[in-house]
């Protein structure tokens, strides 16, 4: 079953406030590119985005697409990215896609966030 | 539109029944206050009539004392004999009636026509029907009889007062529900006439709403006819590439073994997306290559051929699959194309080797006898998503008899779980590799897509090593330098032995030399 895009709110409280937050669910398709595309937006204020994919269990290759060009977009702006995966069928996704060296990747949140926080601070 | 009117009719009809049943339910009431003042009026009617009876009856009781006084004749008591038993009773009864219609104030004046009646008799009857009374007794019995009558009258004027006051109320409370009626006949009519006036604006409302929902269909319509027949102009455009674009037949030589599929999802998917292409190298080397566009029609066409001929031209310059890949990725980046995961590279049956690199593309499988099939190395980003990528060169020493079967994501993403499609792709590549059919790409796609939808193109390409060296060797011998890759490319075999010429000796020489020794 389809799933939704969750928190597309960045900044959420309970979290480190110069950390945005970017949570997506369910699989990542075409039918979907409007709203991926909006979700991955960078404002410009944060010092690392965490993309949190630990819902997602598959992208398809617009998707992947997205991804790259989030990821062009912060590796200009100097924003680390963090990605937490929580399924092996999209972390397998993301090795076809050479994606395992562009992202910092994690299996959850908390190491995550701490990375960024670290590479925030550094 | 159904829906509304259904629920315009519902509310119409629920309206009209709570408006029936306010009417009804207020003529009812107004009804039973009429009945009750109606009932009311008459027993007071009735109260009057007493009050008149009982005033009658004293009167004819003085007169016909009087008459008898005055005449001493016996029939002039007529009058007073009738009326003295019956007095009583009807004082008592208008007493009755007054308690019976609330009106206490007049009682006190009831009870004092009793006494008064009591006292006449007594006081004033019986003198006066005394024959023998002095004509001065006479006077004052008389006159005060006629006190006593008189105050009789004042009572019944008081009491008659008292009713008539009761029944302009009772009137008043009359009119007052009549009036009601009207109110509410009213009410219900001005209700009636704005509701009949919000229903008809809001059916006006709702008629152009419905016409100008059918003009949007009506342009809709349009629309989806002037789409369809864009659409018909790209399909017949997307079938003209289709043609030009349609896959190279696979090359025939001795020392390799090639079968390919092509199963596109739909038929609108015919054309870009998935390709592969197999060529024949120099020097016993097959040039391969299998990727996907993202999207399709004329623009993934478009790209899907450029990227295949750049493939093969940059082939002549530099075979090694990394620089293949990095050229056309710097190609696509540069002029914004769609992205293209692919995997590029050669085999050569001179070594066993299959050498190739995979750009975001899922990995080589390898088939090899003797050992379970398996997945190969990969992992680079798709072609056109950055300007600069360094792609890997992956190197795999194989043995004769071994196979590569490539193929494109729609082979293990049937079920979105990329692992399980492995799974299903490498049990099926097992099963090929018992088989002794030479459609090897043919037999997995069925195996793998054995009652199963397919939802992607699928395109699988498998180049396998001859199994017997030596007849590789033999024909690879007679068949140096003339290549049918070079008649393909339009230039003279001398010219691209010219260029690559050493090298290929080279090959050939240790090839013959590890066979010889």
């Amino acid at each position: 079953m389809r799933g939704e895009c969750g928190n597309l709110g960045r900044r959420l409280p309970e979290v480190n406030k110069s950390i945005a937050v970017i949570r997506l669910t369910g699989e990542l398709e075409i039918g979907r590119k409007d709203e991926i595309s909006s979700a991955l937006t960078i404002s410009g204020s944060e010092s690392g985005i965490l993309l949190d994919f630990s819902d997602v269990s598959y992208a398809d290759s617009t998707s992947l697409a997205e991804l790259l060009r989030f990821r062009d977009d912060a590796a200009r702006q100097n924003i680390p990215v963090a990605i937490v995966i929580g399924s092996r069928q999209f972390a397998r996704l993301i090795q076809y896609a050479g994606l395992g060296h562009a992202f910092r990747i994690f299996d959850n949140r908390a190491a995550a966030l701490s990375d960024l926080s670290l590479a925030a601070g550094g | 539109v159904v829906n509304r009117n259904r629920r315009t009719a519902i509310a119409t009809a629920s309206f009209a029944i709570i408006v029936i049943a306010v009417l009804v339910a207020g003529g009812l009431y107004v009804r039973s206050l009429i009945d009750q003042s109606f009932t009311l009026s008459s027993r007071l009617s009735t109260a009057r009539a007493l009050a008149y009876t009982v005033l009658r009856d004293q009167l004819d009781e003085e007169t016909g004392l009087r008459g008898f006084a005055a005449t001493h004749q016996t029939v002039f008591l007529q009058p007073y004999l009738r009326a003295q038993p019956v007095i009583g009773p009807v004082i008592r009864q208008l007493n009755a009636a007054l308690v019976g219609l609330g009106i206490p104030e007049a009682q006190p004046y009831a009870a004092d026509l009793a006494v008064i009646n009591d006292r006449y008799r007594i006081e004033i009857a019986g003198r006066l029907s005394n024959s023998h009374l002095s004509p001065q007794d006479m006077f004052s019995t008389e006159y005060l009889g006629k006190q006593r009558v008189d105050r009789f009258r004042t009572d019944i004027r008081t009491i008659n007062k008292y009713i008539e006051e009761r029944l302009e109320i009772v009137d008043a409370e009359v009119r007052a529900a009549v009036d009601r009626i009207g109110i509410l006949i009213g009410g219900a009519v001005v209700l009636v006439l704005l509701v009949s006036f919000l229903y008809s604006t809001q059916q006006t409302a709702l008629a152009a709403r419905v016409e100008r929902e059918r003009e949007r269909s009506a342009e809709e319509r349009r629309e989806a006819d002037i789409l369809r027949s864009a659409y018909l102009t790209e399909k017949r455009i997307a079938d003209t590439l289709q043609e030009a674009f349609v896959q190279r037949p696979l090359p025939t030589h001795p020392t390799f073994r090639f079968s390919a599929t092509y199963v596109p999802a739909s038929e609108e998917a015919k054309v870009g997306g998935d390709w592969y292409d197999a060529l024949e190298l120099p020097g016993n080397r097959v040039l391969f290559a299998i990727g996907d566009v993202t999207g399709h029609g004329i623009d993934a066409a478009v790209t899907m051929n450029r990227v295949r001929q750049t493939l093969i031209s940059s082939a002549l310059l530099d075979p090694m699959p990394a620089a293949l890949l990095e050229r056309v990725a710097r190609e696509l980046y540069a002029d914004k194309a769609p992205l293209v995961t692919a995997v590029a590279g050669f085999a050569d049956s001179n070594t066993y080797e299959f050498v190739y690199a995979t750009a975001g593309h899922p990995p080589p499988l390898l088939i090899e006898p003797g050992r379970a099939p398996r997945m190969l190395e990969c992992g680079s980003l798709p072609l056109g998503a950055m300007p600069e990528n360094e792609y890997r060169t992956f190197r795999i020493q194989s043995v004769p008899g071994a196979m590569l079967v490539l193929y494109t994501d729609g082979a293990i993403e049937h079920s979105r779980d990329v692992i399980a499609g492995e799974e299903i792709l490498l049990a099926a590549a097992a099963e090929a590799a018992k088989q002794s059919t030479t459609d090897t790409a043919t037999f997995i796609h069925n195996t793998v897509f054995n009652g199963r939808a397919i939802g992607d193109d699928v395109a699988i390409l498998t180049i396998g090593f001859a199994a017997d060296p030596a007849v590789g060797v033999r024909i690879s011998a007679d068949r140096a330098g003339e290549s049918s890759f070079a008649g393909r490319l339009g230039v003279a075999p001398g010219e691209v032995r010219a260029a690559s010429g050493e090298r290929r000796n080279a090959w050939r020489m240790r090839q013959f030399g590890k066979k010889v020794a």
